[in-house]
C-alpha cells in the first residue's frame, strides 16, 4: 500500500513537471508569435490607410474621449485614418508618440537615427534600462506597440536629409518636429512647406519651452519667423546646457493635444501663436504672431527655396545635439590626457585651471584643480583673476627652475578650454606674470575614458 | 517733450543667459519704434547683439516687426524678447 502511494506521488510529480515544460513552452510560441516591429533603414512606399468601423473594442478602448462632445465617434474615425511623421524620438517625441497612439492614431512615423543612452532616460520616457545601446525609433515603436497594438507603427532608423526628406513626409498627413538640433529644424520646415503639410512643432531647453504649428492655415513657418539661422556658437543644446525632464514632456504632450485636434478634424488654434512655458515660475505665455509672410523664403509669394538645400552648410552645424569639437589652437597649444597624466605622476610644478561652471565642477572635479568659470575670465571679473594671479605666483614659488609656469587649462569635453587658453595668452604678458598655457584635449571626459575610469562622466 | 514709461522686458531663452536677468524695468518713451527699442536693449546689454536678427520681439504679446512705427507704449506694458529654442 505505502509502495502504491509513493509509487503515484512520484509519478504525479514527473506529470506536475512536465505540464510546467509543455505551458512555459507554450508561454514562449506565444510570445514570439507577435508581430515583431521591423525597424526600417530607408523610405518606403506606405499603403493608403484604410477606413474601417468602429470595433466593439475600440468602443470600449476610446469610451472616455468618444464621449467628447469636441471628438466623438467622428474625431474618432479621423484620428484612425491619420498618419503622423514624429521626427525624433527622444524628450519630446516619447510623451508625443506615447499619447497619440493612445488615443489611436492611425499610423505613427517614428525617426531617430540615435541609439538609447543612460543620460536619455530622465525626459525620453518610452525607453527602458534594457533598451540602452538600442535604436531609439525601434525602443520607442516597441513601447508604444505594447500600449496599442492596433496603432500601425514604423521605426525608422535613419537620419532625415536632403535626399529623403520629401518622399517620407509626402506620405504623413501631420509632422510633429521633436528634433534637437537647428538644421533639422529648418529641412522639416521647408519639407513641409513644399509638401504643404502642417507642422506641430516644440522645443525645449533648462527650464523652458515653445510651441507653435507652422504652414496652417494662412499661419507662418518656421523661416517666416526665423529667416536666418542663428550663428553656431549662439545655440545651446542639451548636453551642454541641460533640461529638466518634465519639461519636453509638457511640450510633447502639448504637441500631442495640438496633433490630435488637427487629426481628428477640430483644428489647431497654435497656427499663428509663439506659446512659451516658463517651468520656473509655471507660467504659459502666447504670443499672437503675424500670418504668412510674403516675402518668405520658402512659403512667400516668390519664393526662393523650391527644393531642398544642404541645411548643415545653411546652419553651419551638423544635424545633431552632440557637441561640436571646436579647433582654436595649434598642436602646441595643447596636450593629450596621457601627456597630463605624465606630468601629474612627475610632480612636475604647474597650474591646472577648470574652466567650467560651478554647477558642473559641483558634479565632479580633479582636487588639484584651481575653479575659475570661463564666462568670469571672460567678463574680466576683479576676484577670480586676483585668485588666479595669487595661485600662479604661489605655483611659480615652489617651481625649482626660472622658466615660466605651466598652466593646463581643462574643461568638460576639451571646447571651453580652448577659449580660456586664448584669453590667457592674451592676459600673459600685460595681466599675470609669464606663464605658458595649454589646454588639455578632450578634458575630463577623456580623462575619465582613457586615464581614470573611476571619473564620473555625464 | 518726452513722456517716458515704464515697462517690464522679459528675457526668455538665450536673452535671459546673456542679460543675467529674466525680467527688468526699463523706462521707455512712448513714441519708441521696434528699431529704437532694440537698439535701446543692446546699449543695455551689448551682450544682445549675438541674437541680433534671431529673436522675436513682442509687445503685449503682440509680435512687433523690426521697424520704425511707434510702438504707442504705456506704463506696466511687457515687452517680450523671444530668441527660438532648438532642443528637444
Amino acid at each position: 500500500m505505502a509502495d502504491e502511494v509513493s509509487c503515484l506521488k512520484a509519478r504525479l510529480l514527473d506529470k506536475e513537471t512536465e505540464l510546467d515544460v509543455l505551458k512555459k513552452k507554450l508561454a514562449q510560441y506565444e510570445k514570439n508569435e507577435k508581430p515583431c516591429i521591423e525597424l526600417i533603414d530607408k523610405v518606403t512606399t506606405l499603403t493608403p490607410l484604410e477606413s474601417k468601423p468602429l470595433s466593439n473594442e475600440d468602443i470600449m478602448r476610446y469610451s472616455r474621449q468618444l464621449l467628447l462632445p469636441e471628438l466623438g465617434v467622428r474625431g474618432q474615425k479621423n484620428l484612425s485614418q491619420s498618419s503622423v511623421l514624429v521626427v525624433g524620438c527622444g524628450g519630446l517625441g516619447c510623451p508625443l508618440a506615447q499619447y497619440l497612439a493612445a488615443a489611436g492614431i492611425g499610423r505613427l512615423g517614428l525617426l531617430d537615427y540615435d541609439e538609447v543612452e543612460l543620460s536619455n532616460l530622465h525626459r525620453q520616457v518610452l525607453h527602458r534600462e534594457e533598451s540602452q545601446g538600442q535604436a531609439k525609433a525601434l525602443s520607442a515603436a516597441t513601447a508604444v506597440n505594447r500600449l496599442n497594438s492596433t496603432v500601425e507603427c514604423i521605426p525608422y532608423n535613419l537620419q532625415l536629409s536632403s535626399e529623403n526628406a520629401l518622399q517620407l513626409i509626402q506620405q504623413y498627413d501631420i509632422v510633429a518636429d521633436c528634433s534637437d538640433n537647428v538644421p533639422t529644424r529648418y529641412l522639416v520646415n521647408d519639407a513641409c512647406v513644399i509638401s504643404r503639410k502642417p507642422l506641430v512643432s516644440a522645443s525645449a531647453l533648462r527650464m523652458e519651452g515653445q510651441l507653435t504649428v507652422y504652414n496652417y492655415r494662412g499661419g507662418p513657418c518656421y523661416r517666416c519667423l526665423y529667416p536666418v539661422p542663428p550663428p553656431a556658437e549662439t545655440v545651446t543644446n542639451c548636453s551642454d546646457g541641460g533640461v529638466l525632464g518634465v519639461v519636453p514632456g509638457i511640450m510633447g504632450c502639448l504637441q500631442a493635444l495640438e496633433v490630435i485636434k488637427i487629426a481628428s478634424g477640430q483644428g489647431s488654434s497654435c497656427g499663428q501663436q509663439l506659446v512659451m512655458f516658463d517651468a520656473l515660475d509655471t507660467r504659459f505665455r502666447s504670443i499672437r504672431l503675424r500670418p504668412r509672410q510674403p516675402e518668405c523664403a520658402v512659403c512667400g509669394e516668390k519664393p526662393s527655396v523650391t527644393q531642398l538645400v544642404d541645411y548643415e552648410a545653411l546652419c553651419g552645424s551638423a544635424a545633431t545635439d552632440k557637441c561640436r569639437r571646436l579647433n582654436l589652437l595649434s598642436k602646441d597649444h595643447r596636450i593629450t590626457v596621457q601627456e597630463y597624466k605624465a606630468v601629474v605622476d612627475n610632480a612636475s610644478s604647474h597650474l591646472l585651471l577648470d574652466v567650467r561652471p560651478p554647477v558642473e565642477v559641483d558634479i565632479c572635479r580633479l582636487p588639484i584643480s584651481l575653479n575659475i568659470p570661463l564666462s568670469s575670465l571672460q567678463q574680466g571679473k576683479g576676484g577670480h583673476l586676483q585668485l588666479l594671479r595669487e595661485s600662479i605666483s604661489q605655483s611659480k614659488g615652489q617651481m625649482s627652475g626660472d622658466g615660466p609656469l605651466p598652466v593646463y587649462v581643462i574643461c568638460k569635453q576639451g571646447n571651453d578650454s580652448q577659449k580660456a587658453v586664448q584669453l590667457l595668452e592674451k592676459m600673459s604678458t600685460s595681466e599675470l606674470d609669464e606663464i605658458t598655457v595649454k589646454d588639455i584635449c578632450g578634458g575630463l571626459m577623456a580623462w575619465s575614458q582613457k586615464i581614470d575610469p573611476e571619473f564620473p562622466q555625464y | 517733450i518726452n513722456t517716458y514709461y515704464l515697462v517690464t522686458v522679459l528675457y526668455f531663452a538665450k536673452s535671459a543667459e546673456l542679460t543675467g536677468h529674466r525680467s527688468e524695468v526699463v523706462p521707455l518713451p512712448a513714441a519708441t519704434s521696434s528699431c529704437q527699442l532694440w537698439a535701446l536693449l543692446l546699449e543695455l546689454h551689448p551682450s544682445l547683439a549675438a541674437l541680433q536678427d534671431q529673436v522675436v520681439l513682442a509687445v503685449r504679446q503682440q509680435y512687433v516687426a523690426l521697424g520704425d512705427q511707434a510702438l504707442l507704449l504705456a506704463d506696466g506694458d511687457e515687452v517680450a524678447v523671444v530668441p527660438p529654442l532648438s532642443g528637444g
